[in-house]
């Protein structure tokens, strides 16, 4: 087990294309850290660097006190996950799992033993003597998993393990994922652009967006206090919605359709403002407390929640509202929506920071 | 089927096995005439059933009494389009394995002009270059020889490319993964690539010994020594008799000996050989 | 987008490399060479000196009507060969794919010429056509037709095609198979809903799905016919009678071992190599747009 420090990693490919920007990341010892954000924001190639399958173009990779920007992966004590599992076609279960401790020289008997623990601890001592094609896509994971804890590395890396699952095996692994870790104990990056399996299994999450680092914090504080724009608009689901808005002094906000909010903290800005809400944060209430009117065009009904979308009163927004699913609606009905004063964020238009 | 339509059914077995007849024909008629002796052909036209001289013609060949037109046995000759086939067969399998390894997994300064001339080869098929290659296999002292007979063959950019070709159809993450588990460039070839190449390599000792077995030109130019004759290429020496009287049954038991190896491996690896053939479309 | 995982090594890839591009460079590219530098020389009939003479072969050549003869042969050969092939393989092919009860039983009968050599093709299909013992022959004498090969040169043509062909016959009915198998099932379907019988659908559907196969194999046959036919010449016709059956190879095989004319077969083999190229960079073309698709 071992803490992993990532200082000024830039990553430029050949053709010129920087993948990675300057990235200064410290992974505390045991932490499961979740790299998340849109396809192509260099989430994975991070995680290859780190691997050792992609080179390091600058900067200092350590992982526990050494250096390792230039040893061979299999050198830096480190186990992957795949995305597509990557198990040997031709080989049985346990010759996958045991092949990266047969490599390193250890003992017929060690190896059995460890294979075996392994097996047991992920419930496929069944499928030892199988081959891959054999298997389903969720047992397939699960070797893929037992690879990597077979060799009891000082960190696992998992590059989207579970994108290759159904939505019902998906949340199943993730828990089992989850357990796994904290049972061993192991320092742990994980690559995803699903921001809800980042939110529940990360101890800290990491949003990336064209090569640089957005946020870096727990899921909650990026959920209550995203720093900017991409990171409000990505992490949360349903995702938030956005309006322009005026500020006619530090505590007072105008709203396209006339409404004034008084903000519960004056804000250091002035002018134009980009206001962020969460669908969640806008609960029904009777015509004259209402901050705006919606009325409603589609409603997905949903079991415990229903959502509703309609355009924001005098603009071309598109609105979505998170209510309970008691309440029945219909379209066309319009509903007055009051905000939750609390939960209100500000982005700057121009840098798209939040304005606090 | 789409749908039902009785008389067309038994218009395609009627042309499949008009096909087959016509296919099937030159065999019939060369096994009929191993089987009787030499005087039948005189009469003036090809029996059309069995004799029963086959015992007598096959040993005549296989041990050569003097019948045949060269001073070598079919046995004799039999073994060096063996050893001629397999040299070449696995030759060819060795190298343009290794290469396309080194062209695919490694990045290394002159690649691209390996590739290149590899590729090259493509467009020079021995018959364009019969003489200048005639004139350094004699240079090289490899006339008569089973390396003269094999080794300028060897060289395949085809085998080379449809070994590239599977390469890279191998997932990247295969060998990620080989090399997290501790694996270098030899281990990798050794324990994945190799494994999983089994069925073309397969596919492509078929084709490749088929090619070696019937060689024709260039066992005939650079064999003067009956000692190094293959049987495919005898065959026509045999045709040359001083009697005027052409030898057809003991002619056609050489040709079935000739044609029995090749046509044995396509049968028995029919499926997998069928495969790799097709492969070298794309 | 990634590197592609590659082995970092200095010594090891040009080990690798090294046993086949030794081989390629020695027996392939020299040779090569050799014949383009003595296509430009002209050797003294006791071959005691050589002088450059430039272009002075390639325009003998071209002014040799013996030469455009048999240019003119291996055309007619190529394209008899080509189109008689293909066209009997993917008539044949076309019943097979749709045969049910059988199917590999009639494909394992129809595919192992393809494993016979071309010499061998030669040798049964001349005892066939002997004149003196042959079947066929006896057969058309009773029709009145007396067929002398040795002495005919369309019947030299019609022998070396036949032989030429059957050996090739199973190359191009593989693909023509594997090609109609490759066809989905629901555009066959689709049309026989919009009411085409077979035969329409085999021309307007299958038949067009087909062509990348068919060109395939029409350059794959003329390289055949252009190369490795030799073998079926040499064993039959040896270019006979007069020039009738002289292909190009042939030719430089017989100016260059028989005639010993060294800067002629060169300038030959040059021009061979000039249509192998052309044919290569034909077949690479199409390949190429059809990785596009």
């Amino acid at each position: 087990m071992a803490s992993l420090t990532l200082t000024h990693l830039n990553k430029t490919y050949p053709n010129g294309f920087t993948a990675v920007h300057d990235l200064n990341l410290d992974i505390n010892d045991g932490e499961f850290l979740v790299l998340v954000g849109p396809s192509g924001c260099g989430k994975s190639t991070t995680l290859r660097m780190v691997a050792g399958l992609e080179t390091v173009s600058s900067g200092d990779l350590h992982i526990g006190d050494q250096r390792v920007n230039d040893l061979e992966p299999a050198d830096r004590d480190i186990a992957m996950v795949f995305q597509n599992y990557a198990l040997y076609p031709h080989m049985t279960v346990y010759k996958n799992m045991a092949y990266g401790l047969k490599n390193r020289g250890e003992s017929r008997a060690d190896i059995d033993r460890k294979v075996r623990e392994a097996a047991q601890t992920l419930d496929i001592e069944h499928l030892l003597d199988a081959k891959p094609a054999r298997l389903s896509g969720g047992q397939r994971q699960r070797v893929a998993m037992g690879r990597a804890i077979v060799r009891n590395p000082q960190v696992f890396l998992f590059d989207e393990p579970l994108s290759n699952l159904d939505a019902k095996l998906r949340v199943q692994m993730r828990i089992e994922i989850k357990r796994l870790q904290q049972r061993f104990g192991t320092t742990a990056i994980y690559v995803t652009h699903d921001q809800v399996e980042a939110m529940t299994l990360a101890d800290r999450l990491v949003v990336m967006n064209g090569g640089k680092v957005e946020q870096v914090g727990p899921p909650i504080e990026l959920y209550e206090q995203p720093a900017s724009r991409f990171v409000a608009g990505f992490i949360g689901s349903p995702a938030m919605n956005f309006l322009t808005a005026h500020l006619e002094n530090p505590t007072t906000l105008v709203l396209p359709n006339g409404q004034r909010l008084e903000l519960p903290q004056a804000v250091d800005h002035s002018g134009e403002v980009m206001l962020g809400f969460r669908p969640e944060h806008l609960e029904s209430c009777s015509p004259e407390q209402s901050d705006f009117t919606l009325s409603v065009e589609i409603i997905e009904p949903l079991g415990a929640d229903t959502l509703l979308y309609g355009n924001f009163p005098d603009t071309d927004t598109l609105v979505l509202a998170e209510q309970s699913g008691k309440a029945r609606f219909h379209s066309g009905e319009r509903i007055p929506l009051r905000f939750d004063r609390q939960r209100l964020h500000l982005f700057d238009p121009q840098t798209e920071l939040r304005i606090t | 089927m789409v749908e039902n339509r009785p008389w067309l059914t038994l218009t395609r077995h009627i042309l499949l096995w008009l096909g087959i007849a016509v296919i099937s024909l030159p065999i019939w008629v060369a096994l009929v005439a191993a089987t009787h002796p030499t005087s039948a052909f005189v009469s003036g036209i090809l029996p059309l059933w069995f004799g029963d001289q086959a015992v007598t013609n096959l040993v005549a060949v296989l041990s050569n009494d003097g019948g045949l037109g060269v001073s070598v046995s079919a046995t004799r000759m039999l073994w060096n389009s063996f050893v001629m086939a397999m040299v070449i067969a696995v030759g060819k399998i060795v190298i343009s394995m290794m290469s396309a390894y080194a062209i695919v997994y490694f990045r290394f300064p002159g690649r691209q002009l390996c590739f290149w001339l590899i590729f090259i080869t493509l467009m020079l098929p021995v018959e364009v270059r019969i003489l200048p290659t005639y004139e350094v296999v004699a240079n090289l002292g490899l006339l008569n020889s089973y390396a003269g007979l094999t080794i300028p063959l060897i060289a395949s950019a085809t085998a080379t490319f449809l070994f590239r070709q599977f390469f890279m159809s191998v997932p990247d993450s295969l060998l990620e993964a080989a090399r997290i588990d501790g694996a270098g460039p030899i281990r990798f070839f050794k324990d994945i690539l190799l494994p999983l190449s089994a069925n073309n390599i397969a596919a492509l000792f078929v084709i490749l010994f088929i090619y070696g077995w019937n060689q024709y030109l260039w066992p005939l130019l650079i064999t003067t020594d009956e000692q190094y004759y293959t049987i495919v290429m005898a065959i026509k020496r045999l045709m040359t008799s001083d009697n005027g009287l052409i030898p057809w049954n003991l002619i056609m038991t050489t040709t079935i000996l000739a044609m029995l190896p090749p046509v044995i491996v396509v049968l028995a690896m029919q499926k997998l050989f069928v495969k790799g053939l097709i492969e070298q479309e794309k | 987008m990634h590197d592609k995982s590659v082995f970092q090594h200095r010594l090891l890839p040009y080990v690798l490399v090294a046993p086949q591009l030794i081989i390629t460079l020695v027996f392939f590219i020299w040779p090569a060479g050799q014949a383009l530098y003595q296509s430009f020389l002209v050797e003294d009939a006791f071959g005691f000196s050589t002088e450059f003479v430039w272009f002075e072969n390639f325009i003998y050549l071209l002014s040799d009507p013996e030469y455009w003869t048999s240019i003119r042969v291996t055309a007619v050969f190529s394209f008899w060969v080509a189109f008689v092939g293909m066209a009997l393989a993917l008539l044949l092919a076309a019943m097979a794919d749709k045969v049910i009860r059988g199917s590999r039983f009639y494909q394992t009968l129809l595919i192992w010429p393809y494993a016979v050599a071309p010499v061998v093709a030669a040798v049964l299909w001349l005892m066939l056509f002997s004149p003196s013992i042959g079947l066929l022959p006896f057969w058309l004498s009773k029709v009145g037709y007396q067929w002398n090969h040795l002495a005919n040169s369309v019947e030299a043509n019609i022998l070396v095609i036949i032989a030429s062909v059957w050996k090739q016959f199973s190359y191009n009915f593989i693909f023509f198979i594997a090609g109609l198998q490759a066809i989905p099932r629901s555009l066959i379907e689709a049309a026989a809903i919009d009411g085409a019988r077979p035969f329409r659908r085999f021309w307007q559907i299958v038949f067009p799905l087909l062509s990348p196969t068919a060109f395939f194999l029409l350059v794959v046959n003329v390289v055949y016919a252009f190369f490795e036919t030799f073998a079926v010449i040499h064993a039959t016709t040896q270019g006979g009678p007069g020039n009738s059956t002289k292909t190009l190879v042939y030719k430089v095989f017989e100016d260059g071992f028989i005639g010993l004319d060294l800067g002629s077969s060169s300038a030959q083999s040059v021009l061979l190599m000039v249509i192998v190229i052309t044919l290569t960079v034909v077949q690479f073309r199409y390949v190429e747009k059809k990785v596009q698709y």
